[in-house]
C-alpha cells in the first residue's frame, strides 16, 4: 500500500495552464475522490499521477520516492480507464494476464491470480468470452480485475461508472465501496457525479479551473464548504445562496436581511465589508411553516413529489429562487403561498470574494 | 447573431431551391401518372434503366462479347467474320510439357507473362503492404508538418500512370538522374532498364512509389481509429514497444491489412501502363505481365489474335472474381465485427 504526494504540481498545454500548485497528500489506503466540473483538470492530474503524462512544474511521490520522471510501468500503481480500455482482440482472461505476462510471471502464479480476481468480481463465467460479448457491467468488472490482478500499490479510476445506467451505477458504487473495504487499497478516483464523490470517498478534493477549491472529508465539505463553489456544487439539491444585508442585531447576535424587508437574527457577531454577504442554506434545512411563523414568505412555483420527500421550487417576493426539502408528501401546489423557515443552526455566510465568514 | 445568420441562411436556400421545386412541381403530375399506369415495381424500372442501360452497353455487353471472342478463331475483327473455335484458344494456352517451363508450352510469352506476374505480385504485393505499413506507422506519429508529409507520400497517388512511368523512365535510363547521382558519388553508372533483374525491380519499385500512399492512408485510417486508452492501458501494463505493435496494433490493424492486402493483390495481377511506359516488358520478355501479353496479342502484334487475348483476359478475368469475392468477405466480416464490439 501506499502513500502518494504532490508537491507544486502543475500541467500546462503550451500558454494555456491546466492544473496550478497543486499541493496535496493521499494517505495510505484512503480512498480520494477528485471532483469538479467538466474541464476542472481532475483527468488531467489522475494521467500526471498514473504517469500517462508528465508535470510542468512540481514534483510526485509515492511512499516518499520522487517518481515524477519515472514511467508509468515502474510506478507500481494500476489505473481503470473512463472507457475500460479492453484489448477487444483479447479474451478476458487474456486481457487479465497481459500485464503479468509483461512483468515475465510465472504461468502457475498468473492462473492464480486470475482465478483469485475473476471469483471475487464474479466474472469466472465469462473468463473465455471477449470483451465485446459483455454488457458494460461486466466490461467495467473486468477492468476492475485487470487492475487488481497486478497488486498494485494504488488504484486509479477514472470515471469508472459513468457508462453505466443509473441502476448499474448504484450497485457497481456499493460493491467498489465493499473492495475498497476488502483490499483496503489506496485508491484515487476521479468523477464529476458529487453523489459518486459523497458515498465512496474517505476525503473530497473539488477542483475549479486546475486549482484544489476544498479537501475535506464528505461531511466536513458538506457541513463547512470553504467557499461559494464548494457550497453549491457539494449536495444534492445545490444549497440555495441568496444575497443578504447583515447589521448588528442583539447582544451578541447579528441581523439579516432579505430581500430589503424580511429578516431575521442569528447567534455571533458577523464582520463584513458594508455588510454585504451571501447567506447559503441547504434545502433540507428550510422548512414550510404556518402562515405568519416562517422568516420569509414565497410564492410556490414548482412542487416535484419524489414519495419519500417534496421538492418545493418557491420564488420570493424579491425574485429570489429557493428551494426547500420536506420529508414525506408534503400537500402543497404551484401557486400557493407559503412561509419558508429557516434552521439558522444550518445556515453559511460567504464574503463578497465568495470565501466562508466565521460567526464569532 | 446566430438567429440572424440562420435566418440569412434558410433564406437563401429556400431562393436557391426555388427553382428546384418548381422543376419537381413540372415532372409531379406525369410521374403520378405513369405510376397510376406501371405501379411502383414499374416505377423502379423506370429510375433504374437509366444506369442498367449504361452498365449493359459499357461492361455486361462487352464481358459477353469477349466470352464469345474467346471461343473464336482468326484474325478478322468482326465476330460474325470469325470462326467458331470452342474451347481451343483455351486448350492452345494450357497446352504445355510442363507449365513451368514456357519453352515447352505452344504459347510461350503467355507462360513467360503469367511466371512474371506471379513473381511480381508476390514481391510487389509484400513490399508494398510492408512499406504501405511502417509509411503509416510513421505518420501516426506526433511528427512536426505532419500534414505536409502525409500529402507528400500520397501525392504520387494523384500523378497518371504513364506521368508516373515518364518520370521514373528519365530517371533510371542509361544517362538518367540516378546514374549521374551514382557516377558523382565516384560508383560506377548502371543500365537500370536494360538489365534483367534491375530493371525488374525497377517496376515493383516504381508501382510501389506511386500507389503505396494510397494503401499507407488506409493503414493510418485504421491506425487512428485505435483507441488510444488501449495504448495508455498497456503502458500502464508495463507492454515494451515491440509487444505492443505485435499483440495491440497488428491484431487490430488486421481488418485493414487484410482490405489492403487484397486490394494490392487485384492491381499488383492487373499491372500494366506504368511498366508498359517504363520498360515496354523488356529487356526481351523480363518484365512482360499478364496484361501486356493481352494487350500485345490482341491488338499490337502484327498477327494479332483477337480471340486468344480474349481467352487468356476471361483466365485473368476468374481470377481477379475470385480475388474480388475474397476482398467482399473480409468487408462483410469486418462490418458484423465492427458491429459486435
Amino acid at each position: 500500500m501506499s502513500q502518494i504526494t504532490l508537491t507544486d504540481v502543475s500541467r500546462a498545454f503550451g500558454k494555456i495552464g491546466v492544473l496550478h500548485d497543486i499541493n496535496l497528500d493521499i494517505l495510505d489506503g484512503e480512498l480520494i475522490v477528485f471532483v469538479g466540473p467538466s474541464g476542472c483538470g481532475k483527468s488531467t492530474l489522475l494521467r500526471l499521477i498514473a504517469g500517462l503524462d508528465r508535470p510542468t512544474g512540481g514534483a510526485i511521490a509515492i511512499d516518499g520516492k520522487d517518481v515524477t520522471t519515472v514511467p508509468a510501468a515502474d510506478r507500481g500503481l494500476a489505473m481503470v480507464f473512463q472507457s475500460y480500455a479492453l484489448y477487444p482482440h483479447m479474451s478476458v482472461r487474456q486481457n487479465l494476464a497481459f500485464g503479468l505476462e509483461n512483468a515475465r510471471m510465472a504461468r502457475a502464479e498468473i492462473d492464480a491470480r486470475i482465478a483469485e480476481a475473476a471469483r471475487m468480481l464474479e466474472i469466472a463465467p465469462y473468463l473465455d468470452r471477449r470483451p465485446g460479448q459483455l454488457s458494460g457491467g461486466q466490461r467495467q468488472r473486468v477492468a476492475i480485475g485487470r487492475a487488481i490482478v497486478r497488486n498494485p500499490t494504488a488504484f486509479l479510476l477514472d470515471e469508472p461508472l459513468s457508462n453505466l445506467d443509473a441502476e448499474l451505477r448504484i450497485s457497481t458504487r456499493a460493491e467498489l465501496a465493499a473492495l475498497h473495504e476488502r483490499l483496503s487499497a489506496t485508491m484515487v478516483y476521479v468523477t464529476h457525479d458529487q453523489i459518486e464523490a459523497m458515498t465512496l470517498a474517505d476525503r473530497i478534493v473539488v477542483l475549479r479551473a486546475g486549482r484544489i477549491e476544498q479537501i475535506g472529508t464528505p461531511l466536513e465539505l458538506y457541513n463547512h464548504p470553504a467557499n461559494l463553489f464548494v457550497a453549491g456544487f457539494i449536495g444534492a439539491p445545490r444549497m440555495n445562496l441568496l444575497p443578504v444585508k447583515v447589521a448588528a442585531g442583539g447582544t451578541g447576535r447579528s441581523s439579516l436581511t432579505l430581500d430589503g424587508s424580511a429578516g431575521f437574527e442569528i447567534d455571533g457577531i458577523v464582520s463584513a465589508t458594508n455588510g454585504d454577504v451571501t447567506l447559503g442554506l441547504r434545502p433540507h434545512h428550510i422548512s414550510l411553516a404556518d402562515a405568519g411563523k416562517g422568516d420569509i414568505a414565497a410564492r410556490v412555483a414548482l412542487v416535484e413529489a419524489l414519495g419519500s420527500e417534496t421538492i418545493v421550487h418557491t420564488r420570493t417576493s424579491g425574485g429570489q429562487t429557493m428551494l426547500a426539502v420536506v420529508a414525506g408528501q408534503y400537500p402543497v401546489a404551484s401557486g400557493d403561498t407559503v412561509d419558508l423557515k429557516f434552521d439558522t443552526s444550518h445556515l453559511h455566510l460567504f464574503d463578497d470574494t465568495g470565501v466562508r465568514i466565521a460567526v464569532s | 447573431m446566430g438567429d440572424v445568420r440562420n435566418g440569412i441562411a434558410t433564406r437563401a436556400g429556400a431562393m436557391i431551391l426555388a427553382p428546384v421545386g418548381w422543376l419537381a412541381n413540372v415532372f409531379d403530375a406525369p410521374l403520378r401518372m405513369l405510376q397510376r399506369r406501371t405501379g411502383s415495381n414499374g416505377m423502379a424500372v423506370f429510375f433504374l434503366a437509366p444506369n442498367m442501360l449504361v452498365f449493359g452497353i459499357f461492361v455486361l455487353f462487352p464481358l459477353v462479347i469477349n466470352i464469345l471472342y474467346s471461343m473464336t478463331g482468326g484474325g478478322a475483327l468482326f465476330l460474325g467474320d470469325r470462326t467458331f473455335v470452342g474451347a481451343d484458344q483455351y486448350g492452345r494456352l494450357f497446352s504445355c510439357g510442363s507449365y513451368l517451363d514456357p519453352k515447352s508450352c505452344t504459347e510461350d510469352l503467355f507462360w513467360i507473362a503469367v511466371w512474371n506476374t506471379l513473381a511480381f505480385v508476390v514481391l510487389q504485393v509484400a513490399m508494398m503492404v510492408a512499406v504501405a505499413l511502417v509509411t503509416a506507422l510513421v505518420l501516426n506519429r506526433e511528427l512536426r508538418a505532419r500534414s505536409f508529409w502525409r500529402a507528400v507520400f500520397f501525392f504520387p497517388v494523384l500523378l497518371s500512370p504513364v506521368v508516373v512511368g515518364l518520370i521514373w523512365r528519365w530517371i533510371l535510363q542509361r544517362q538518367g538522374l540516378l546514374n549521374l547521382m551514382v557516377f558523382e558519388a565516384g560508383g560506377t553508372p548502371v543500365n537500370w532498364l536494360v538489365e534483367r533483374n534491375w530493371a525488374f525491380t525497377a517496376t515493383i519499385m516504381v508501382s510501389v512509389w506511386a500507389h503505396v500512399g494510397f494503401y499507407a492512408l488506409i493503414l493510418l485510417a485504421g491506425l487512428q481509429a485505435i483507441p488510444k486508452d488501449l495504448y495508455e492501458a498497456a503502458e500502464m501494463d508495463g507492454t515494451r514497444p515491440l509487444r505492443v505493435f505485435w499483440r495491440i496494433t497488428l491484431p487490430l490493424l488486421a481488418p485493414n491489412l487484410l482490405v489492403v492486402l487484397v486490394l494490392t493483390l487485384i492491381r499488383a495481377v492487373q499491372i500494366f501502363d506504368e511498366v508498359y511506359v517504363l520498360t515496354g516488358g523488356g529487356p526481351g520478355t523480363s518484365t512482360l505481365f499478364l496484361t501486356q501479353y493481352i494487350y500485345e496479342v490482341g491488338f499490337a502484334s502484327m498477327l494479332r489474335n483477337p480471340g486468344l487475348a480474349s481467352a487468356a483476359s476471361i483466365l485473368m478475368g476468374a481470377v481477379l472474381v475470385v480475388l474480388t469475392l475474397i476482398q467482399l468477405g473480409i468487408a462483410r466480416r469486418n462490418e458484423q465485427r465492427g458491429k459486435m464490439r
